[in-house]
Protein backbone atom coordinates (compact mmCIF):
# COMPACT_ATOMS: atom_id res chain seq x y z
CA UNK A 1 0.00 0.00 0.00
CA UNK A 2 1.58 3.19 -0.93
CA UNK A 3 1.16 6.39 1.16
CA UNK A 4 -1.90 7.26 -1.72
CA UNK A 5 -3.77 4.08 -1.41
CA UNK A 6 -3.78 4.44 2.31
CA UNK A 7 -5.37 8.36 1.78
CA UNK A 8 -8.10 6.98 -0.92
CA UNK A 9 -8.92 4.39 1.62
CA UNK A 10 -8.85 7.32 4.53
CA UNK A 11 -11.51 9.10 2.03
CA UNK A 12 -13.52 6.34 1.35
CA UNK A 13 -14.04 5.78 4.94
CA UNK A 14 -14.77 9.46 5.61
CA UNK A 15 -17.68 9.10 2.85
CA UNK A 16 -15.84 11.83 0.59
CA UNK A 17 -15.52 9.86 -2.44
CA UNK A 18 -18.70 9.69 -4.93
CA UNK A 19 -20.06 8.61 -8.47
CA UNK A 20 -17.23 6.68 -10.28
CA UNK A 21 -14.65 7.55 -7.49
CA UNK A 22 -16.60 6.02 -4.85
CA UNK A 23 -17.64 2.73 -7.19
CA UNK A 24 -14.08 2.12 -8.24
CA UNK A 25 -12.90 1.74 -4.30
CA UNK A 26 -15.94 -0.35 -3.32
CA UNK A 27 -14.86 -2.73 -5.68
CA UNK A 28 -11.21 -2.68 -4.83
CA UNK A 29 -12.72 -2.94 -0.94
CA UNK A 30 -14.29 -6.21 -2.53
CA UNK A 31 -11.16 -7.52 -4.02
CA UNK A 32 -8.26 -6.57 -2.31
CA UNK A 33 -7.93 -7.48 1.17
CA UNK A 34 -4.83 -5.04 1.75
CA UNK A 35 -6.87 -2.13 0.82
CA UNK A 36 -9.70 -3.18 2.80
CA UNK A 37 -7.56 -3.45 5.74
CA UNK A 38 -6.71 0.00 5.57
CA UNK A 39 -10.58 1.28 5.30
CA UNK A 40 -11.31 -0.90 8.59
CA UNK A 41 -8.14 1.02 10.22
CA UNK A 42 -9.17 4.30 8.91
CA UNK A 43 -13.13 3.42 10.73
CA UNK A 44 -11.37 2.32 14.05
CA UNK A 45 -9.42 5.62 14.31
CA UNK A 46 -12.59 7.77 13.46
CA UNK A 47 -14.84 5.96 15.53
CA UNK A 48 -13.17 7.99 18.66
CA UNK A 49 -15.82 10.42 17.27
CA UNK A 50 -18.57 8.71 17.46
CA UNK A 51 -17.94 6.98 21.05
CA UNK A 52 -16.83 10.75 21.96
CA UNK A 53 -20.69 11.54 21.12
CA UNK A 54 -23.67 11.84 23.52
CA UNK A 55 -26.42 9.74 23.58
CA UNK A 56 -29.43 11.04 23.01
CA UNK A 57 -32.85 9.60 24.72
CA UNK A 58 -33.49 6.34 22.74
CA UNK A 59 -37.35 5.36 23.28
CA UNK A 60 -39.60 2.60 22.75
CA UNK A 61 -41.42 4.64 20.12
CA UNK A 62 -38.46 4.52 17.96
CA UNK A 63 -38.35 0.68 18.39
CA UNK A 64 -41.79 0.01 17.80
CA UNK A 65 -41.29 1.71 14.42
CA UNK A 66 -38.33 -0.65 13.71
CA UNK A 67 -40.19 -3.51 14.60
CA UNK A 68 -43.40 -2.45 12.70
CA UNK A 69 -41.01 -2.68 9.70
CA UNK A 70 -39.03 -6.39 10.24
CA UNK A 71 -42.10 -8.43 8.08
CA UNK A 72 -40.66 -6.69 4.98
CA UNK A 73 -36.79 -6.54 6.79
CA UNK A 74 -35.92 -9.74 5.08
CA UNK A 75 -35.78 -7.63 1.38
CA UNK A 76 -35.91 -3.89 2.56
CA UNK A 77 -33.51 -1.31 1.65
CA UNK A 78 -33.41 2.27 1.78
CA UNK A 79 -33.13 5.62 0.25
CA UNK A 80 -29.43 5.90 -2.02
CA UNK A 81 -27.56 7.70 -4.69
CA UNK A 82 -29.85 5.12 -6.74
CA UNK A 83 -33.10 7.29 -5.81
CA UNK A 84 -31.98 9.82 -7.98
CA UNK A 85 -32.53 7.50 -11.04
CA UNK A 86 -35.73 5.98 -9.72
CA UNK A 87 -36.89 9.65 -9.05
CA UNK A 88 -35.86 10.30 -12.68
CA UNK A 89 -39.85 10.21 -14.24
CA UNK A 90 -38.57 11.15 -17.62
CA UNK A 91 -36.28 8.09 -17.59
CA UNK A 92 -38.57 5.59 -16.46
CA UNK A 93 -41.14 6.32 -18.87
CA UNK A 94 -39.36 6.04 -21.81
CA UNK A 95 -38.19 2.78 -20.77
CA UNK A 96 -41.96 2.23 -19.82
CA UNK A 97 -42.85 2.96 -23.12
CA UNK A 98 -39.91 0.57 -24.64
CA UNK A 99 -40.21 -2.05 -22.48
CA UNK A 100 -44.75 -2.02 -22.73
CA UNK A 101 -44.14 -2.62 -26.51
CA UNK A 102 -41.45 -5.25 -25.99
CA UNK A 103 -44.27 -6.90 -23.13
CA UNK A 104 -46.47 -6.64 -25.67
CA UNK A 105 -44.97 -8.56 -28.96
CA UNK A 106 -43.21 -11.00 -26.15
CA UNK A 107 -46.70 -11.35 -24.07
CA UNK A 108 -48.32 -13.12 -27.42
CA UNK A 109 -45.26 -15.22 -28.13
CA UNK A 110 -45.26 -16.48 -24.14
CA UNK A 111 -48.67 -16.93 -24.26
CA UNK A 112 -48.31 -20.57 -26.11
CA UNK A 113 -45.64 -21.90 -23.88
CA UNK A 114 -47.76 -20.23 -20.91
CA UNK A 115 -51.27 -22.20 -22.36
CA UNK A 116 -49.32 -25.53 -23.02
CA UNK A 117 -48.20 -24.82 -18.96
CA UNK A 118 -51.84 -24.38 -17.69
CA UNK A 119 -50.56 -21.15 -15.83
CA UNK A 120 -52.21 -17.92 -16.56
CA UNK A 121 -49.97 -15.00 -15.33
CA UNK A 122 -50.94 -12.05 -14.26
CA UNK A 123 -48.51 -9.48 -15.18
CA UNK A 124 -45.28 -9.82 -17.27
CA UNK A 125 -42.15 -7.58 -17.38
CA UNK A 126 -39.45 -7.81 -20.03
CA UNK A 127 -36.31 -6.69 -18.70
CA UNK A 128 -34.05 -5.20 -21.79
CA UNK A 129 -30.67 -4.06 -22.18
CA UNK A 130 -31.37 -1.62 -24.95
CA UNK A 131 -33.24 -3.25 -27.62
CA UNK A 132 -31.99 -6.71 -26.58
CA UNK A 133 -34.61 -8.89 -24.31
CA UNK A 134 -32.27 -9.91 -21.63
CA UNK A 135 -35.07 -11.87 -19.51
CA UNK A 136 -38.47 -12.04 -18.81
CA UNK A 137 -40.33 -11.85 -15.18
CA UNK A 138 -44.23 -13.31 -15.00
CA UNK A 139 -46.43 -13.25 -11.75
CA UNK A 140 -49.41 -15.76 -11.06
CA UNK A 141 -52.49 -15.14 -9.52
CA UNK A 142 -51.67 -17.54 -6.43
CA UNK A 143 -48.41 -14.80 -5.58
CA UNK A 144 -45.80 -16.95 -7.66
CA UNK A 145 -43.37 -15.38 -9.58
CA UNK A 146 -40.47 -16.71 -12.29
CA UNK A 147 -37.49 -14.89 -14.00
CA UNK A 148 -37.15 -16.78 -17.17
CA UNK A 149 -33.58 -15.55 -19.06
CA UNK A 150 -33.95 -15.38 -22.76
CA UNK A 151 -30.34 -14.96 -23.28
CA UNK A 152 -26.62 -16.17 -22.24
CA UNK A 153 -25.66 -13.51 -19.78
CA UNK A 154 -21.78 -13.17 -18.70
CA UNK A 155 -21.01 -13.78 -15.22
CA UNK A 156 -17.78 -13.17 -14.40
CA UNK A 157 -16.17 -15.32 -11.53
CA UNK A 158 -17.03 -13.90 -8.07
CA UNK A 159 -19.98 -12.05 -9.31
CA UNK A 160 -23.88 -13.07 -9.34
CA UNK A 161 -26.85 -11.77 -10.82
CA UNK A 162 -29.13 -9.94 -8.50
CA UNK A 163 -32.79 -8.71 -9.51
CA UNK A 164 -34.37 -5.82 -8.07
CA UNK A 165 -37.98 -4.44 -7.91
CA UNK A 166 -39.30 -1.08 -7.02
CA UNK A 167 -42.55 -0.88 -5.48
CA UNK A 168 -42.32 2.68 -4.94
CA UNK A 169 -40.48 5.26 -5.03
CA UNK A 170 -40.87 6.03 -0.98
CA UNK A 171 -39.54 2.76 -0.45
CA UNK A 172 -36.91 2.30 -3.17
CA UNK A 173 -35.01 -0.66 -4.66
CA UNK A 174 -35.89 -4.50 -3.09
CA UNK A 175 -33.40 -7.48 -3.75
CA UNK A 176 -35.99 -10.19 -4.86
CA UNK A 177 -33.84 -12.62 -6.08
CA UNK A 178 -30.05 -14.03 -6.53
CA UNK A 179 -28.70 -15.93 -8.73
CA UNK A 180 -24.54 -17.17 -9.90
CA UNK A 181 -25.64 -17.98 -13.73
CA UNK A 182 -28.61 -17.22 -15.98
CA UNK A 183 -31.30 -19.75 -15.22
CA UNK A 184 -35.04 -19.67 -13.94
CA UNK A 185 -35.49 -18.06 -10.94
CA UNK A 186 -37.86 -18.36 -8.36
CA UNK A 187 -38.54 -14.31 -6.91
CA UNK A 188 -39.77 -13.07 -3.54
CA UNK A 189 -42.51 -11.36 -4.02
CA UNK A 190 -44.30 -12.38 -1.34
CA UNK A 191 -43.76 -9.84 1.29
CA UNK A 192 -44.29 -6.84 -0.94
CA UNK A 193 -46.88 -5.18 -1.94
CA UNK A 194 -49.17 -6.26 -4.80
CA UNK A 195 -47.40 -5.48 -8.58
CA UNK A 196 -48.51 -2.57 -10.52
CA UNK A 197 -48.77 -1.86 -13.66
CA UNK A 198 -45.46 -0.02 -15.04
CA UNK A 199 -42.92 -1.67 -11.74
CA UNK A 200 -39.74 -1.73 -12.40
CA UNK A 201 -37.46 -4.57 -12.15
CA UNK A 202 -33.92 -4.97 -13.31
CA UNK A 203 -31.09 -6.84 -12.78
CA UNK A 204 -27.56 -5.73 -11.57
CA UNK A 205 -23.81 -7.52 -11.88
CA UNK A 206 -22.97 -7.62 -7.68
CA UNK A 207 -20.64 -9.13 -5.64
CA UNK A 208 -21.48 -13.71 -5.46
CA UNK A 209 -22.96 -13.16 -1.59
CA UNK A 210 -25.48 -10.41 -3.42
CA UNK A 211 -24.98 -6.63 -2.96
CA UNK A 212 -23.27 -5.44 0.86
CA UNK A 213 -25.63 -2.38 0.92
CA UNK A 214 -28.87 -4.43 0.23
CA UNK A 215 -29.53 -1.92 -2.88
CA UNK A 216 -27.99 -2.38 -6.12
CA UNK A 217 -24.30 -0.93 -6.60
CA UNK A 218 -23.34 -2.63 -9.97
CA UNK A 219 -24.12 -1.98 -13.71
CA UNK A 220 -27.50 -2.22 -14.86
CA UNK A 221 -27.68 -5.29 -16.99
CA UNK A 222 -31.29 -5.39 -18.36
CA UNK A 223 -34.42 -3.78 -16.78
CA UNK A 224 -38.38 -3.49 -17.58
CA UNK A 225 -41.55 -2.58 -16.57
CA UNK A 226 -44.35 -4.87 -15.32
CA UNK A 227 -47.29 -4.73 -17.86
CA UNK A 228 -50.37 -6.66 -17.72
CA UNK A 229 -50.39 -10.16 -19.78
CA UNK A 230 -52.44 -10.24 -22.71
CA UNK B 1 -12.76 1.11 19.21
CA UNK B 2 -10.87 0.07 21.87
CA UNK B 3 -10.81 1.00 25.80
CA UNK B 4 -11.98 0.07 28.89
CA UNK B 5 -13.06 -3.43 29.94
CA UNK B 6 -16.93 -1.87 29.90
CA UNK B 7 -16.52 -0.98 25.93
CA UNK B 8 -14.97 -4.66 25.31
CA UNK B 9 -17.84 -5.96 27.05
CA UNK B 10 -20.27 -4.01 24.95
CA UNK B 11 -18.27 -5.04 21.99
CA UNK B 12 -18.54 -8.62 22.57
CA UNK B 13 -22.33 -8.24 23.41
CA UNK B 14 -22.93 -6.93 20.22
CA UNK B 15 -20.83 -8.73 17.84
CA UNK B 16 -22.61 -11.92 19.87
CA UNK B 17 -25.99 -10.24 18.60
CA UNK B 18 -24.89 -9.53 15.38
CA UNK B 19 -23.97 -13.05 14.95
CA UNK B 20 -27.46 -14.01 16.29
CA UNK B 21 -29.13 -12.10 14.08
CA UNK B 22 -27.21 -13.63 10.71
CA UNK B 23 -29.08 -16.76 12.57
CA UNK B 24 -32.28 -15.18 12.38
CA UNK B 25 -33.23 -14.25 15.93
CA UNK B 26 -35.33 -11.19 16.36
CA UNK B 27 -34.49 -10.45 19.83
CA UNK B 28 -30.80 -10.27 19.22
CA UNK B 29 -31.98 -6.91 17.40
CA UNK B 30 -33.82 -5.30 20.27
CA UNK B 31 -30.37 -6.14 22.32
CA UNK B 32 -28.40 -3.48 19.78
CA UNK B 33 -30.70 -1.39 20.12
CA UNK B 34 -30.55 -1.00 24.54
CA UNK B 35 -27.26 -1.07 23.90
CA UNK B 36 -26.63 1.37 20.96
CA UNK B 37 -29.46 3.04 20.09
CA UNK B 38 -28.99 5.97 22.12
CA UNK B 39 -25.54 6.51 20.88
CA UNK B 40 -26.81 6.04 16.87
CA UNK B 41 -29.25 8.62 17.60
CA UNK B 42 -26.75 11.32 19.10
CA UNK B 43 -24.13 10.01 16.07
CA UNK B 44 -27.48 10.40 13.15
CA UNK B 45 -28.46 14.13 14.66
CA UNK B 46 -24.34 15.29 14.20
CA UNK B 47 -24.75 14.57 10.56
CA UNK B 48 -28.19 15.33 10.29
CA UNK B 49 -29.31 17.77 13.14
CA UNK B 50 -32.54 16.95 12.60
CA UNK B 51 -34.28 14.17 15.15
CA UNK B 52 -36.48 13.07 12.97
CA UNK B 53 -33.79 12.30 9.85
CA UNK B 54 -31.79 10.80 12.34
CA UNK B 55 -34.29 8.48 13.69
CA UNK B 56 -34.91 7.38 10.57
CA UNK B 57 -31.36 6.94 9.45
CA UNK B 58 -31.32 4.65 12.95
CA UNK B 59 -34.40 2.69 11.80
CA UNK B 60 -32.98 2.02 8.26
CA UNK B 61 -29.63 1.01 10.29
CA UNK B 62 -31.36 -1.33 12.16
CA UNK B 63 -33.47 -2.81 8.74
CA UNK B 64 -29.65 -3.15 6.98
CA UNK B 65 -28.35 -4.86 10.19
CA UNK B 66 -30.85 -7.76 10.47
CA UNK B 67 -30.72 -8.19 6.64
CA UNK B 68 -26.54 -7.97 6.31
CA UNK B 69 -26.15 -9.77 9.27
CA UNK B 70 -24.67 -12.36 7.48
CA UNK B 71 -22.09 -10.52 5.80
CA UNK B 72 -20.29 -9.26 9.00
CA UNK B 73 -17.14 -10.87 9.19
CA UNK B 74 -15.86 -10.32 12.90
CA UNK B 75 -12.71 -11.62 11.26
CA UNK B 76 -12.62 -8.17 9.29
CA UNK B 77 -13.09 -5.67 12.14
CA UNK B 78 -14.60 -4.89 15.32
CA UNK B 79 -18.52 -5.49 15.66
CA UNK B 80 -19.62 -1.91 16.87
CA UNK B 81 -17.51 -0.39 13.54
CA UNK B 82 -19.46 -2.28 11.31
CA UNK B 83 -22.72 -0.93 13.24
CA UNK B 84 -21.93 2.08 12.79
CA UNK B 85 -20.69 2.16 9.27
CA UNK B 86 -23.99 0.93 8.49
CA UNK B 87 -24.91 3.75 10.03
CA UNK B 88 -22.86 6.85 8.35
CA UNK B 89 -23.66 5.36 5.06
CA UNK B 90 -27.50 5.49 5.85
CA UNK B 91 -27.15 9.33 7.57
CA UNK B 92 -24.81 10.24 3.93
CA UNK B 93 -27.56 8.75 1.70
CA UNK B 94 -29.98 11.25 3.32
CA UNK B 95 -27.66 14.00 3.37
CA UNK B 96 -26.55 13.52 -0.26
CA UNK B 97 -29.98 12.86 -1.35
CA UNK B 98 -30.69 15.77 -3.63
CA UNK B 99 -34.18 15.54 -3.05
CA UNK B 100 -34.10 16.55 0.43
CA UNK B 101 -33.76 19.78 1.66
CA UNK B 102 -32.24 19.76 5.54
CA UNK B 103 -32.68 23.31 7.05
CA UNK B 104 -30.58 24.38 9.97
CA UNK B 105 -28.65 26.89 11.05
CA UNK B 106 -26.14 24.96 12.70
CA UNK B 107 -24.32 24.02 9.26
CA UNK B 108 -23.46 27.42 8.70
CA UNK B 109 -21.59 27.24 11.81
CA UNK B 110 -18.04 28.72 11.35
CA UNK B 111 -15.54 25.90 10.29
CA UNK B 112 -12.89 26.69 13.08
CA UNK B 113 -15.30 26.47 16.27
CA UNK B 114 -17.02 23.25 14.34
CA UNK B 115 -13.55 21.40 14.48
CA UNK B 116 -12.54 22.67 17.69
CA UNK B 117 -15.47 21.47 19.45
CA UNK B 118 -14.99 18.18 17.88
CA UNK B 119 -11.78 17.79 18.97
CA UNK B 120 -12.57 19.00 22.40
CA UNK B 121 -14.67 15.87 23.12
CA UNK B 122 -12.15 13.24 22.35
CA UNK B 123 -10.10 12.01 25.58
CA UNK B 124 -7.28 13.91 26.33
CA UNK B 125 -4.90 10.97 25.70
CA UNK B 126 -6.21 10.37 22.34
CA UNK B 127 -3.56 9.27 19.51
CA UNK B 128 -6.44 10.80 16.98
CA UNK B 129 -6.44 13.56 18.65
CA UNK B 130 -2.80 14.59 19.41
CA UNK B 131 -2.32 13.84 15.84
CA UNK B 132 -5.15 15.98 14.41
CA UNK B 133 -4.13 19.11 17.13
CA UNK B 134 -0.61 18.65 14.64
CA UNK B 135 -1.99 19.57 11.20
CA UNK B 136 -2.71 23.35 10.75
CA UNK B 137 -5.92 24.81 11.62
CA UNK B 138 -7.67 24.44 7.97
CA UNK B 139 -6.37 20.87 6.92
CA UNK B 140 -7.56 19.69 10.34
CA UNK B 141 -11.05 21.18 9.79
CA UNK B 142 -11.37 19.16 6.34
CA UNK B 143 -10.97 15.86 7.81
CA UNK B 144 -12.83 16.75 10.77
CA UNK B 145 -15.86 18.15 9.67
CA UNK B 146 -16.21 15.29 7.09
CA UNK B 147 -16.41 12.97 8.85
CA UNK B 148 -18.16 14.56 11.98
CA UNK B 149 -20.99 16.65 10.13
CA UNK B 150 -20.85 14.34 6.95
CA UNK B 151 -19.56 17.41 4.99
CA UNK B 152 -18.86 16.79 1.22
CA UNK B 153 -16.01 18.07 -0.91
CA UNK B 154 -17.70 20.78 -2.06
CA UNK B 155 -19.73 21.96 1.35
CA UNK B 156 -16.40 22.20 2.55
CA UNK B 157 -14.67 24.20 -0.26
CA UNK B 158 -18.18 26.66 0.26
CA UNK B 159 -17.37 26.57 4.17
CA UNK B 160 -13.48 27.25 4.01
CA UNK B 161 -14.16 29.63 1.13
CA UNK B 162 -11.32 28.07 -1.02
CA UNK B 163 -11.29 26.17 -4.30
CA UNK B 164 -12.64 22.45 -4.78
CA UNK B 165 -9.04 21.32 -6.03
CA UNK B 166 -7.37 22.86 -2.75
CA UNK B 167 -10.27 20.92 -0.29
CA UNK B 168 -9.13 17.64 -2.06
CA UNK B 169 -5.23 18.60 -2.01
CA UNK B 170 -5.64 19.24 1.92
CA UNK B 171 -7.56 16.24 2.25
CA UNK B 172 -5.23 13.78 0.59
CA UNK B 173 -2.09 15.50 2.60
CA UNK B 174 -4.05 15.64 6.35
CA UNK B 175 -4.62 11.73 5.59
CA UNK B 176 -0.78 10.96 4.75
CA UNK B 177 0.26 13.20 7.48
CA UNK B 178 -2.82 11.34 10.30
CA UNK B 179 -1.59 8.23 8.79
CA UNK B 180 2.22 8.07 9.81
CA UNK B 181 1.68 10.26 13.09
CA UNK B 182 -0.91 7.21 13.83
CA UNK B 183 1.28 4.42 12.32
Amino acid sequence: MTPDDKALAGEYALGLLEGEAKAMAERRLAADPGFAREVEQWRARFAEFDDATAPQPAGDELWRRIEADMPRAAVAIGPSAWTRFWNNLAALRVTALGASLAALVLAVGLGFAIKAARQQPVMIAVLLDGNRAGAVVHTFADGRAVLLPLTAINVPEGKALEVWTLPSRERGPVSVGLMNQARTLRLSLKDLPALRTDQLFEITLEPATGSPTGRPTGPVLFKGNAALAL
Amino acid sequence: MTGSAQDNATEAQVAAAIARCAAGDRTALRVIYDLEAGRMIGVARRMLRRQDLAEEAVQETFMRVWRAARSFDPQKGAARTWLYTVLRNCALSILRDEGRFIADDDRAEEAAPATENALAHLPEASALRRCLERLDAERRAVVVLAYVHGLSHGELAGKLGVPLGTVKSWVRRSLISLQECMG
